[in-house]
This record gives structure tokens, C-alpha cells and sequence, in this order.
């Protein structure tokens, strides 16, 4: 089989090099479609269904929304679990999906759901789907500003509610037009309303009720088209328009008759322009502003997309009113170009760097050329695969590959081939083209088994990655898909392009002049080898020690899940208590933005304060989210300092503020945390049932038992209670005294306080809410709605005291629901002692001492289970991939022995890893964990390669020892090459510092490390057992 | 040969054990909650009883704040060389230094198993706490802190915050009551004029809109009986607000004229069972309408007349400057009561903490609750009954901030 491709290969040589071009052509194309971004997507499949419910208490938003959505979206296809969230006017349910689950199909299920569902929501409750972006999705975030002395055409200056005026009318509509945005969606300022406010008093003294005013608004409000008329052959369409424009003509509608005496709106209220009541604010430097925020559509190019959305809003600018600045103030272009120059300076200066070793140690041109042309063809054959199932080009997924260890494959295979060549010419002078093909044919054939066999098994030790589940599974899948396809396109190559072009290029006379280096590299080698051949017994003990040693430095190691990427900004969770009100918010995080501000290294800082127009995070006023943009580092009074110690010395002033509690985080992966929002510490324990009450008694009382055990650290429950509540409880038989009911009430209260709906003020495309409620000095007043006269239907009133009692206490904060139940969640890491042992007996404890009501129930969740069962999986998986890679040796080798020898490398290869961790002061990580992976099968590689020949060796009958010194001599410049090129490929990778190096620099020194200490392995303690285990036969003859 | 199956039990190991410490140890590293979440203070040592457990030497107290069923109290239970001490002669004493240097002792006498101490510990529970104890002729000494609700904030920080604090006084309290009513005519103040004699009207001499004076001759008519013309005065001064004569006309049971007199006007205020029992007359009222307001005070209180359940209180209105018209209805505050207090804060300063109203005051950078038993409140002020000293500095403005940041932290009550 490999045999008649290779004839096939060198026969149709012609064709099979223009079949490169088909690859080139696929390749450029996949490239321009290759969506580029920081980093993997780690969302998982989800859509948010957002409700929007004005006025409604977190009780009365899960009562009435949230339950009837997540009962409609039981039971759909695929889907994993849902959780939701109540707060005060809103609701938000998660449907969270299979992984691999198409998004568009997911929203199609859940849109049905909810046309379904409509009926029986309250009416005016529009639920809503969240964005179609993931995670990644926030790439562009502007603010819109006025100068100082702006003024608008009115000669006012510009307030909040005006440059929110601008953003929703004239920016966003523009920018929701860029290709790849999904939403644009804003906070800050205030929606312009037009507000009735109405007094008491005055109602009264006409007999006006409010609901008078709603009506007489809702009715003297409306265009109306009424067909059209034919007169003398000419048509005519007949309208009769009855909108209201401004305030002057609020304020001239008519309620009622009195005596024959309109009364107008203007003698019983105010008309003002107002505020509505926000739950969002933002602030920028210290002042309040309006901040747009672009989100991404799922799979779109990050790069591309915010370039775009940045040189629209470039244009947009000339459409602005005078003296409005528009300023983007984050912009993921920054950071993907960042990521993705690190990334390229690696691959170029690796590819660069593995050119010249080939070049220096085959001492031929055209053949360095040959091997390094693999790269190109291996990348674009890579991008078209990456673009064909979907990946991005980032940082992680690009992040392992090294163009050395790719081109293993080829190095042998033209060394080899150059080595023949230059021995035949040497012994038969110019070859005719068919001796010169048959000769490649040859060549190749003689390596392609060991060389092929070495690609399968870099590429099975890549296995265990796809056992990874979760985050770490989105987070290495793409790398490891990455490599695999590089490899087996690599290992195609190899097999067809490469001995073609052996073939057609090496025609010349092949000058392989053996370098200084390789020669001075052979002589020693022979006699180390030989010295290291007389003292076996050592050298084996020795490898033992160090693989003991290194074990046990392994241990020692610190460690950590991923390097994490520095983003380069900062994001900054301020948390306050809860309870706190927007104003008071934003006062806060204004003291708190000029302290931040006044850091030299911070450009500018910007913060969401609650919950943006399109709920896409859905968080309190008491919680701000702070952008805080650095400065280029050579404009900060010390450059080299760190991004920690920085945040150190701001946490130091910042914790000094009252009031605030903070969380540092980076925008990316803030937003990650959010979406994904499971529990994350080590130990959840779900508390389920029904009365919020009970839950929190029950959630207390299990806290207190998780306290107690020893290790537990940070122990926390979530915060649902604590929201400031005023009660008006009707008092039902006053109520009935007065003819009233409980609804005239609620009305009443609903318009005094929150306002009612009155209809639209269309100006243009721009549509405004006309809004009837107390003026302002009344409804926030406790005592004035105390005495608020309700009215009477015969015309008299009643003090709002006489039927209902105004009580203040705290209620629900939030209502948090997973699959369709109430839930609390009280959560601990664990310090000091194993997990395992930890939950069961947290497990033990909470069954001695806590009794559950029935109807409520546990769920003990958390890390802890994703660790459990990667734990299991990893012990399962990466022993049969040892297993496989063993069985691989063996239908090669067909010896046991052999096996097993070449086995040996992976421990000793790994020693380098560790060992070159120890020395630069790196933790272990999964990054390094990949490296160590990628390491065994280099080390696998290397022995194969050598083992191979000096059994070929003892095939021809020549004796152990002389087999094993000449095979090992000659293997020696393919071993040393393999070795440099994958060491080298990877030397940019470990020493640059550019943005995102971070990530890649633990993988790509234990790869260095370990081939290093592999490659010696190789060179020495493998000829070494070799000969120690085939003496003992104490025969010439092989094993077979 | 020997070794390889042990190499392959390496193998395994290590790269089972690298993958699985790397996730172990990985999760650790990112488990952050992003609520705001108790964290809880360091257990000190606890003794049997769930209170502070305090050692030296071979002597042992417990102290604990016994507060179940009755006012907190100090509880201790002392062991001397391993055996528990449940009477005299061991001496145990506890002094308290709050934030503002106020200190309290206790004495503990030997109750049943435990010791009790003199007097109710005060919320809040934040103090610097002295033990000294002698037992059998060794004395020891603790001191440790002990903290709830306290918060130092910079006073530079505190001032670009606008949190302002103020002194503790004595006050006015002025408790108002909000009514709502109309405005009617004074009945003594209306007149509809006919004629005595059934007549001719001979002369009108005033029209609608005229000022007339009492005693003023409205009309001339002349009598049926003694065919003699008799004038028609006016009975009171006011303004004619109807006219149905004209010369001619024959005046017979019909009215004339109506003569109003709006100088005096009253206000029917309406008083609704929860307000009833504060109203009484003589109170002092400011009313306001259309813009206009007027002070003056309650005459009369008297039930109403229809079957609705509110009493009226009438308050005069001067309108000499016509200011005012019958039928508006009137939004009037009536001041219900006006007294002195020995000790009053703003309302600005209240904060709700736990189950009590609180307090911060201030002392240096350090600010501390204090539960407050409050009395009678006004728009403005309230009157403290006990957890606040006269001189005490206290936030004004501001003061949420400093509730937040006591909450912020978690505070726990935890002795």
C-alpha cells in the first residue's frame, strides 16, 4: 500500500507536485475566511430569553414570567439544563444546550416555545431572545460625550438623556448595520420620556382621577388614515392627524368637561421632559456618559468586524452634531492583532530558525528547501481544515504547533534520500533518471515506516486532550485538532509531495558535504558512546535517579489550570451592597473612578453600572463592571513593572474607599465568567425547594456545617436577600367600605410611583414614551404617599393610610432557579487536604445535622465533579493511548523488547520537561501539560528512528556491539536533527514576551527541555539496554 | 528486562499524576464567586459553650454573650488546673472600652455552673475587652478586640466622599398631619335679599360685581299695600353675585340679590379615622392651593353630615385680599404637635442595620453604629429614646456609604 503510493507518488511526480497548487489555492481561500480572534470560545450553547417587565418585584417576575418560560422549555431536543434569574424588572431564563448543538436550531425551538408561550404571560411582556453571541462577543465598546461648550440647537448644553437621544437614533441604527454585528446596545443617560405629573390637590379640586389623565391622553393621540376620495379623475387619500408634537400640545388636551369648562391637561399637571426610571447607568473618567457596546455574531471574525464596526463609526462621526465626540474606548482589534503578531513572529522566526538548522546539518540547498517547503504546505492544508470544521486561528489553537516537530517526518525522509543520492553518485557517478528514482524510491521506503509511525504517534498522544470536557475541553480541543491535522497533513506530504520533489529537484550533482558541525558532532560521539557502552550499569541506574528525582520535582512544582492570557486591560468588578440605589451608585463609582484615574498607567476608565437596554448581563445597580485602559507601557513612569503589581498598588488605594468591595478580573474573560456562570468553586451544594424562606434557613444552617470542617476556605452562600422592599398592603374590608378594590389600588399606586404609559411622541423615526406619575417630590416622599388622596367614584377621596398599610422591609434580592425549582447555592474552596476526602464528609456532616423539609433536596456540585470525572476519564484514556503507542511499537518492531525500549524515552524525555520548568520558575499548568504530551511522542520518534536501523543492522548479520555503534553513528545527524528543528521551532515561543506569549511559553520549554534530555537519551541510554537486553541472548542473531 | 514493566508503571504514573495535579490544583485558581459573600472571620478558639475560650497558664475562662430569651448578658465558665471553679473565691472581671473611651465593668458572682456577670451587655457588641482573673492566688490578664459595625475611613477620603457628620442635640420636634378639604362660604356671610312688600321695582342701584356696604341701598320698590316706594338695603358688606331685578319688574317672593362677603372663608378639612385621634382644635394649620398658601388654626372639629366616616375640621381662611374662592379643594398641613427634645438626629442619618435603626458616629477616622430607640419623628428630625449620647458626632450626610461599607465586609455577629 505505502509502497504503490510512494512508486506512484515519484512515478506522476508532475502531477502530484501541481496537485500543491490545488493546495495552495484552498489554502489562500481558507485563509481569508479564517475567522481570527484572542482566544477560543469557551461558551457553551445557550440562549438567554430576557423579559423586560417594568415594575415587577423579583417575587412577582418569577411568579408570572419566569416559571411559565422554563415550563415551556422543558423537554426540547438537546436541551442540557436551565437556570434563570428574577430581579426587580426583570427576568431572565438560560436554556443551556448540548455542546455541538447549532445555535440557530437551539433558537428556533426556543422561539416557537415562547410564540406558544404568549398567551399566557401578562400582557405588554414581550420575552425576548439575548443575542446570538457568545462570550466572545463583546468586541467594541465607544462613549458618546459632548465638549464643555457644546450646545445643541436650542442653546442648551448637552445633558445624559440628550447624547443617549444620540446613540439610540443616530449611532446605533448606523453601526447595527456593520456585517458581523448582531446588537449594539447601550446604557447610560436616560431614555427621554415625556412626563405628566399631575398634583393631588389640583385632581381633587376637578375631580380628576389619573386614570382620567391616561385616557384622555391615549385618546387625543392618534393619526388616523381614512382611504381616499376620487375628484374629477384625481384621487385623493384622506387623513386626519391628531399626533401630539411637543409639550405645548400635552398640555392642551382636553380631560373633562366641568360645567361646560374644558380642563386641560396644563391646570392639573406639569409637562416636563424626564427621566425615566433606570436600570443601567454608565460613567466614564469620573462622569456620567453614554456607552454603546458592539456584540459579535457567533463565528464571525473578531478582527475584521471590529475594523469595521471602528471605520464606521470613523463615519458616523460627520453625521453627529456639533461638538458630540464619539470615542471608541475598546477595541479587540488591539488585542487580536497583539495575540496574533506573537503568534506569527513565533511560527515565522520558528520556521526561520528550523530552515537554517536544516541547512547546516544536510549541507545541501535544495534538500533544506524541499524539507522546508513542508511548512507552507502543511500550514494552508491546516487553515483549510481549521476553516472546514470550524475553528478559529488564536492563540491556543495555534499556540502548539511547531514547525520542527511537523517536518520530523520530512527531515528523515530527505536525509535519507540525500544520503543515498550523494553514495550512489559517489559510487556510480551521474545517475540516469531512472537510477536517480528508483534510488529516491528506495530511500524513502527504507524510512517511510519509521517516520509514519512516529507521525501516528505524536498524533495518538494527542488523544487524552479530547477526553477533556468543559472548559478545558473547548479550550484545548481546537489545539489539539490544530496539531493533529498539521501532523497527518504533514505526514501526507511526506508520503506523496515530498519524494516527487526529491525526485525532480535533487538532479543535479548531490553534494552532501558533511558540515564541520556534523563531523565534529561524530567524533564525540563514537568515543562517549563507547565509554558510555562500557559502564551500562551506571548510565541505567543514573537514568533511573533522574527520572526519580524528577518525579518528585514534579510534585514540588507549583501549578495552575491555564497561563492565563493578559488581555492588557483591566476589568474591575466594584460590588456594593445590595440594596443600593443607582444614584447612589453612580456617586460612588465616580470617587472611585478619580482614584482609579489618578494612576499615571490607566488612559481611561469606563464602567456599566446595572443592567444595559438589552439584558445581555443582567446585574443590579449595586454592581458596576470597570473597563480600565492602560496606557502603552513606555508612557508609564516605571515600564517594567507588572500588570499584578499594578493591580496590587491599585487594590491597595481602592480598598480605602467605603463603601465598595472589588473583583479584578479582564474584559474577556469577565465576560466568559458570566455566560458560563455554573458554580466555580471546588463545592456546591444546591439547596432546592420552594419557600424562599426555608431555603435560606436550610442554606444558613448547611453553611454553618461546611464552616466547621477543616479546609474549608472562602465559604459563602449567594446573596438573595437583602432588597430594600416598600410594602402597600390593601386593607381589604376599608377597601369594600369605600367601593374600592384591590386593583384600583394597585393602579393607583403603579402610576403614582412608577408611572403609566400614555402613549408615543413620534419626532421623525425617534419615538418617545408619554408617561403619567406623581411629580417627583411626591413619589419619592414615604409620607406624602402616605396622605395620597385616593379617589372616589362618587367624586370624594380617601387618604391612601385608611386602605392600605405601608410597611419597609427587606425581601428577595434575587430568585435564582435551576431546572425549574427555586435553589440557593452555598459554595467553599477547599485548602490544605484532598477534595475528595473533603465532600464526603462535608457529605456525612450535612446528613448528620441537617433535616430537610420534605419537598427540598440537595445537589452537591461544583468542581470537585468535573475534576472527579476527568480524573477518572484521564486514568482511563491515558493508559490506553500508552497501550496503543505500545501496540504501534509492537506490530512494528514485532518484539516486546524493542517495545519497551523505545518506551523508556517518555519518562527520561519528560525529566527535561520538569527539569527546564524548575529552572525558569514556571508552574505546571495544562499549557505545560500539552508540551509533556507532545513531548512523548518526539521521544517515541527519536527511538524509533534510531532502533530501527541497528536492528536493520543485526538483520545483515553484523554483530550486536559493532551494530549498534555504526547504527547509532549514523543515525546520528537525522537524531540531532529532529531534535534541533523541533527544539528551535519552538526557541521564539519560549523567550518572546509580546502579548499573549504567556500562554504558550510553559509548552513550549518543556518541549526544549525534554527533547534535549531525550535526545541524549536516544544517543546514549538507548544503544545502551539495547544492548543490555539483547546480550543476555548472548547470540548474533536478532529477536524476532 | 528486569525493569521495563516497572518503566511502563512509571510512565503511566507520571502522566497520570501530571494531568490530574495540573486540574486539581488548576480549579483552585479561578474559583471566584462574583456575589458579594459573607466571609467570615477567623475562628478564635472555641470552648464547649460557644464562647471565647482564653488560656494562661492552667487557668481557663470561657466568656460568652448569652442572649437567648433574655437582654445579652456575660456568661463564663473558669477551670483552674483542669477542674471547673463554680464558686468563690475566683475573682473574674470584664471591662469594655467602646469607640469614644465610654467604659463598662462586669462582675461575675457564681450562678448554678456558670458565672454571671453584673448588668446587660449594650448593642452594639464592639468593644476592646480586658479580662483580669484571680483564682487561688494567680491573677492573669486578657485583652483582645472585639469589633462589629466598626469602619475607619480616611478623613480626606471621607470629606471627597460628602460624608459630613454633626453633633448630637436637643431638638424640636414638629409632627404634622396632612389633610385634604374644601373651601365654603361662611353661611353668616351670604345673603339672598327679596323684597318685603310685593312691589314694583321702581330703581336698581347696584349690578353683579359691585362692592356694596351693609347698610347700602340696593334697590327702590315700590309696595303694592301703601303704594309708597321703600328702599332695599343691604344687609351685610360684599359683593352682589346675583341680580333677578330690573326696574319694572314686578318683585314678588323671588330673590333680588345674593350678596356674598369672601373676606371669610372656611376650610372643611377632612379628617380620616387614622388621623382623627391627633386632630383637636387650636391646632395650627398652613393651607395651600392653587399656589397660594395661608396659615390660620383649627376652630371647630365636628363629625360630617353625610355617612361617610370622617370628621371636619373647619379652619378659618382671611381672604380680604380675595384670594381665595369657595368649592377648591385645599391641601392643608396641620402641625399636631410641637414639642422639645432633649435629644434629636436627622433623618438623613438613619440606617436600617440587622433588625435596628442605627446611628454612625464618629470618633477620629473611626465611625460605629449605634442601635438607636427612637421616639416621635417629624419631616426632619427624630427624637432619640436611648443608644445616643448628647455631643455624640454623628453622620449626616452621607451616611449610607458608611452602612455599606460595614455590610461590605461581611459583618458578623459573633462573640
Amino acid at each position: 500500500m505505502i509502497e504503490a503510493i510512494l512508486r506512484l507518488s515519484i512515478q506522476q511526480r508532475g502531477l502530484i507536485l501541481s496537485l500543491m497548487v490545488v493546495v495552495l489555492v484552498a489554502g489562500t481561500w481558507s485563509f481569508q475566511h479564517l475567522p481570527i480572534d484572542a482566544v477560543p470560545d469557551i461558551t457553551n450553547v445557550q440562549v438567554q430569553i430576557n423579559t423586560e417587565a417594568p415594575g415587577y418585584s423579583p417575587l412577582e417576575a418569577e411568579q408570572r414570567i419566569t416559571f411559565p418560560v422554563e415550563t415551556a422549555l422543558a423537554g426540547l431536543p438537546n436541551l442540557s439544563y436551565t437556570r434563570s434569574l428574577s430581579r426587580y424588572g426583570l427576568s431572565q431564563v438560560t436554556a443551556v444546550f448540548e455542546d455541538n448543538t447549532d445555535i440557530y436550531f437551539a433558537r428556533n425551538l426556543v422561539s416557537q416555545r415562547l410564540a406558544i408561550l404568549k398567551s399566557e404571560l401578562p400582557r405588554d411582556l414581550e420575552p425576548e431572545m439575548g443575542p446570538i453571541a457568545t462570550g466572545l462577543g463583546e468586541i467594541f465598546m465607544y462613549t458618546v460625550e459632548a465638549e464643555p461648550d457644546a450646545v445643541d440647537e436650542h442653546g442648551r448644553p448637552y445633558d445624559a438623556m440628550a447624547l443617549r437621544e444620540i446613540q439610540d437614533w443616530i449611532i446605533r441604527p448606523q453601526l447595527a448595520q456593520v456585517p458581523g454585528i448582531t446588537e449594539i446596545n447601550s446604557v447610560g443617560g436616560y431614555n427621554k420620556q415625556y412626563h405628566v405629573t399631575p398634583y393631588p390637590q389640583k385632581m381633587l379640586t376637578f375631580g380628576i382621577t389619573m386614570e382620567d389623565i391616561t385616557q384622555a391622553l391615549k385618546q387625543n393621540n392618534q393619526n388616523r388614515g381614512a382611504g381616499y376620495i376620487e375628484t374629477n379623475g384625481q384621487q385623493w387619500l384622506v387623513r386626519s392627524p391628531g399626533q401630539l408634537h411637543h409639550i405645548g400640545d400635552i398640555e392642551q388636551v382636553v380631560i373633562k368637561n366641568l360645567d361646560k369648562t374644558p380642563i386641560k391637561i396644563s391646570d392639573v399637571a406639569d409637562v416636563s421632559i424626564g427621566k425615566e426610571l433606570r436600570t443601567g447607568a454608565a460613567t466614564r473618567d469620573g462622569q456620567e456618559t453614554v456607552i454603546g457596546t458592539a456584540m459579535m455574531l457567533v463565528g464571525e471574525n473578531a478582527r475584521r468586524v471590529s475594523r469595521d464596526v471602528a471605520a464606521k463609526l470613523e463615519t458616523i462621526k460627520s453625521t453627529l452634531p456639533a461638538g458630540i465626540v464619539v470615542d471608541a474606548v475598546y477595541d479587540r482589534t488591539t488585542l487580536v492583532d497583539k495575540t496574533i503578531a506573537t503568534v506569527q513572529k513565533n511560527l515565522t522566526e520558528g520556521a526561520l530558525l528550523v530552515i537554517a538548522v536544516l541547512f547546516l546539518l544536510l549541507g545541501n540547498m535544495r534538500a533544506a528547501l524541499i524539507t522546508a517547503a513542508v511548512i507552507p504546505l502543511t500550514m494552508l492544508a491546516t487553515i483549510t481544515g481549521m476553516v472546514q470544521i470550524g475553528i478559529s486561528a488564536n492563540l491556543m489553537s495555534l499556540g502548539a504547533l511547531d514547525f520542527g516537530l511537523i517536518v520530523d517526518g520530512a527531515v528523515i525522509i530527505v536525509e535519507n534520500a540525500i544520503r543515498r543520492l550523494a553514495a550512489a553518485q559517489k559510487s556510480q557517478g551521474q545517475l540516469s533518471l531512472k537510477e536517480r528514482l528508483h534510488v529516491v524510491f528506495q530511500a524513502t521506503n527504507e524510512v517511510i515506516r519509521p517516520s509514519l509511525l512516529g507521525i501516528t504517534i505524536i498524533t495518538v498522544v494527542y488523544i487524552p486532550i479530547f477526553s477533556l470536557t468543559g472548559v478545558e475541553g473547548k479550550m484545548f480541543h481546537p489545539m489539539a485538532a490544530t496539531v493533529v491535522m498539521a501532523l497527518l497533513s504533514a505526514m501526507l506530504l511526506s508520503l506523496t509531495v515530498l519524494p516527487a520533489a526529491v525526485a525532480v529537484f535533487m538532479n543535479g550533482q548531490v553534494s552532501e558535504k558533511e558540515s564541520f558541525l556534523m563531523s565534529a558532532a561524530k567524533s564525540l560521539y563514537q568515543p562517549l558512546l563507547l565509554a558510555a557502552l562500557k559502564i551500562r550499569w551506571l548510565v541505567v541506574s543514573s537514568a533511573i535517579a533522574l527520572v526519580m528525582a524528577c518525579a518528585w520535582l514534579a510534585g514540588s512544582l507549583g501549578s495552575e489550570f491555564i497561563p492565563q492570557l493578559n488581555e492588557g486591560d483591566i476589568a474591575l468588578h466594584a460590588l456594593r451592597i445590595p440594596g443600593t440605589g443607582m444614584e447612589q451608585a453612580v456617586q460612588m463609582q465616580t470617587i472611585l473612578e478619580e482614584h482609579i484615574k489618578s494612576f499615571p498607567q490607566v488612559d481611561k476608565v469606563i464602567a456599566k453600572i446595572g443592567t444595559p437596554e438589552i439584558a445581555t448581563d443582567p446585574m443590579p445597580p449595586s454592581v458596576a463592571d470597570n473597563f480600565i485602559i492602560l496606557k502603552p507601557r513606555d508612557k508609564w513612569p516605571n515600564p517594567k513593572q507588572t500588570k499584578a503589581e499594578l493591580i496590587e498598588d491599585m487594590e491597595q488605594v481602592l480598598t480605602q474607599l467605603p463603601g465598595n468591595k472589588y473583583e479584578f478580573t479582564q474584559p474577556i474573560q469577565m465576560r466568559f465568567n458570566e455566560l458560563i456562570s455554573g458554580v466555580r468553586a471546588d463545592l456546591g451544594i444546591k439547596v432546592f425547594g420552594d419557600d424562599l424562606d426555608q431555603l435560606l434557613e436550610s442554606a444558613e444552617a448547611i453553611l454553618h456545617v461546611i464552616e466547621e470542617i477543616p479546609g474549608a476556605t472562602d465559604a459563602g452562600m449567594e446573596q438573595v436577600s437583602g432588597l430594600p422592599m416598600l410594602s402597600v398592603t390593601p386593607k381589604r374590608t376599608s377597601l369594600s367600605r369605600y367601593g374600592l378594590t384591590i386593583e384600583d389600588l394597585q393602579q393607583l399606586i403603579a402610576t403614582a410611583v412608577g408611572g403609566t404609559n400614555a402613549g408615543v411622541i413620534y419626532e421623525g423615526d425617534r419615538r418617545f414614551e408619554i408617561v403619567v406619575r406623581l411629580p417627583e417630590k411626591i413619589r419619592s416622599n414615604l409620607y406624602e404617599l402616605q396622605q395620597l388622596p385616593m379617589p372616589l367614584p362618587n367624586g370624594n377621596y380617601v387618604p391612601l393610610t385608611e386602605i392600605a398599610t405601608i410597611t419597609l422591609a427587606p425581601a428577595p434580592n434575587q430568585i435564582s432557579r435551576e431546572n425549574g425549582k427555586r435553589r440557593i447555592v452555598v459554595t467553599t474552596n477547599v485548602r490544605g487536604r484532598d477534595l475528595g476526602s473533603f465532600v464526603a464528609e462535608a457529605k456525612q456532616r450535612i446528613q448528620q445535622h441537617i433535616s430537610l423539609p420534605p419537598g427540598y433536596w440537595l445537589d452537591y456540585g461544583g468542581t470537585f465533579e468535573q475534576l472527579e470525572s476527568a480524573s477518572q476519564r484521564l486514568s482511563v484514556v491515558v493508559p490506553i493511548t500508552l497501550a496503543i503507542i505500545f501496540a504501534l511499537l509492537l506490530m512494528a518492531f514485532g518484539s516486546i523488547k524493542d517495545a519497551l525500549i523505545i518506551s523508556t524515552g517518555v519518562p527520561l524525555a519528560l525529566t527535561g520537561g520538569v527539569l527546564s520548568l524548575w529552572i525558569r520558575d514556571m508552574p505546571l499548568s495544562i499549557s505545560a501539560g500539552i508540551g509533556f504530551i507532545a513531548l512523548s511522542g518526539v521521544a517515541v520518534l527519536n527511538g524509533l528512528v534510531m532502533l530501527a536501523f541497528i536492528r536493520d543492522l543485526r538483520h545483515q548479520g553484523i554483530d550486536l556491539k559493532t551494530s549498534i555503534v555504526d547504527g547509532a553513528i549514523i543515525r546520528l545527524r537525522p537524531v540531532l536533527m529532529t531534535a534541533l528543528v523541533a527544539s528551535l521551532g519552538f526557541v521564539p515561543m519560549a523567550l518572546n514576551t509580546g502579548t499573549g506569549a504567556e500562554v504558550q511559553r510553559p509548552l513550549a520549554t518543556v518541549v526544549i527541555g525534554g527533547i534535549l534530555s531525550s535526545t541524549l537519551l536516544t544517543l546514549f541510554v538507548l544503544p545502551v539496554l539495547y544492548s543490555l537486553v539483547h546480550e543476555r541472548k548472548n547470540d548474533t542473531q536478532p529477536n524476532e | 528486562m528486569k525493569n521495563s514493566p516497572k518503566r511502563i508503571h512509571l510512565i503511566v504514573f507520571l502522566a497520570t499524576s501530571l494531568l490530574t495535579t495540573i486540574s486539581v490544583n488548576a480549579e483552585e485558581d479561578h474559583a471566584h464567586g462574583s456575589e458579594v459573600s459573607d466571609t467570615h472571620e477567623q475562628h478564635d478558639a472555641k470552648g464547649p459553650h460557644g464562647g471565647k475560650l482564653l488560656e494562661a497558664g492552667d487557668s481557663q475562662v470561657e466568656l460568652a454573650i448569652f442572649e437567648r430569651g433574655v437582654p445579652p448578658e456575660y456568661r463564663a465558665w473558669i477551670t483552674h488546673q483542669g477542674r471547673p471553679i463554680t464558686e468563690h473565691p475566683a475573682k473574674l472581671r470584664v471591662t469594655l472600652t467602646r469607640l469614644g473611651g465610654q467604659q463598662d465593668t462586669f462582675h461575675f458572682t457564681a450562678t448554678g455552673d456558670y458565672w454571671l456577670g453584673s448588668g446587660v451587655v449594650e448593642e452594639p457588641h464592639s468593644f476592646d475587652v480586658e479580662v483580669t482573673l484571680e483564682v487561688e492566688g494567680t491573677s492573669h490578664r486578657w485583652a483582645y478586640e472585639s469589633h462589629e459595625g466598626r469602619v475607619t475611613i480616611r478623613s480626606d477620603i471621607a470629606a471627597a466622599a460628602g460624608i459630613r457628620a454633626a453633633i448630637a442635640d436637643a431638638g424640636i420636634i414638629r409632627q404634622t398631619q396632612r389633610l385634604y378639604g374644601n373651601t365654603v362660604m361662611d353661611p353668616n356671610r351670604i345673603s339672598h335679599i327679596r323684597a318685603r312688600f310685593p312691589g314694583t321695582i321702581a330703581q336698581v342701584k347696584t349690578n353683579i360685581g359691585d362692592n356694596v356696604k351693609a347698610g347700602q341701598v340696593l334697590a327702590v320698590i315700590e309696595s303694592n299695600e301703601s303704594l309708597r316706594p321703600y328702599k332695599i338695603r343691604s344687609p351685610l358688606s360684599g359683593i352682589i353675585t346675583a341680580r333677578h331685578a330690573n326696574p319694572g319688574e314686578f318683585a314678588h317672593e323671588q330673590e333680588l340679590f345674593v350678596i356674598a362677603n369672601y373676606d371669610h372663608l372656611w376650610a372643611e378639612l377632612r379628617a380620616f379615622p387614622n388621623q382623627m385621634n391627633q386632630i383637636a382644635v387650636g391646632q395650627l394649620v398652613t393651607l395651600s392651593a392653587m399656589d397660594r398658601t395661608i396659615a390660620s388654626e383649627i376652630k371647630h372639629f365636628l363629625p360630617n353630615e353625610s355617612n361617610l366616616p370622617f370628621m371636619r375640621a373647619r379652619v378659618p381662611i382671611n381672604n380680604v385680599e380675595a384670594a381665595w374662592t369657595p368649592g377648591v379643594w385645599v391641601e392643608a398641613e396641620v402641625v399636631v404637635s410641637e414639642q422639645e427634645a432633649p435629644l434629636v438626629v436627622d433623618n438623613r442619618a438613619l440606617q436600617s442595620f440587622r433588625d435596628w435603626t442605627v446611628v454612625f458616629i464618629k470618633v477620629g477616622d473611626q465611625y460605629e453604629i449605634r442601635p438607636l430607640t427612637l421616639g416621635r419623628q417629624d419631616s426632619q428630625f427624630t427624637e432619640v429614646l436611648a443608644g445616643l449620647n448628647r455631643g455624640d458626632q454623628y453622620v449626616v450626610e452621607n451616611s449610607y456609604l458608611i452602612k455599606a461599607d460595614v455590610e461590605k465586609s461581611g459583618a458578623s455577629h459573633d462573640h
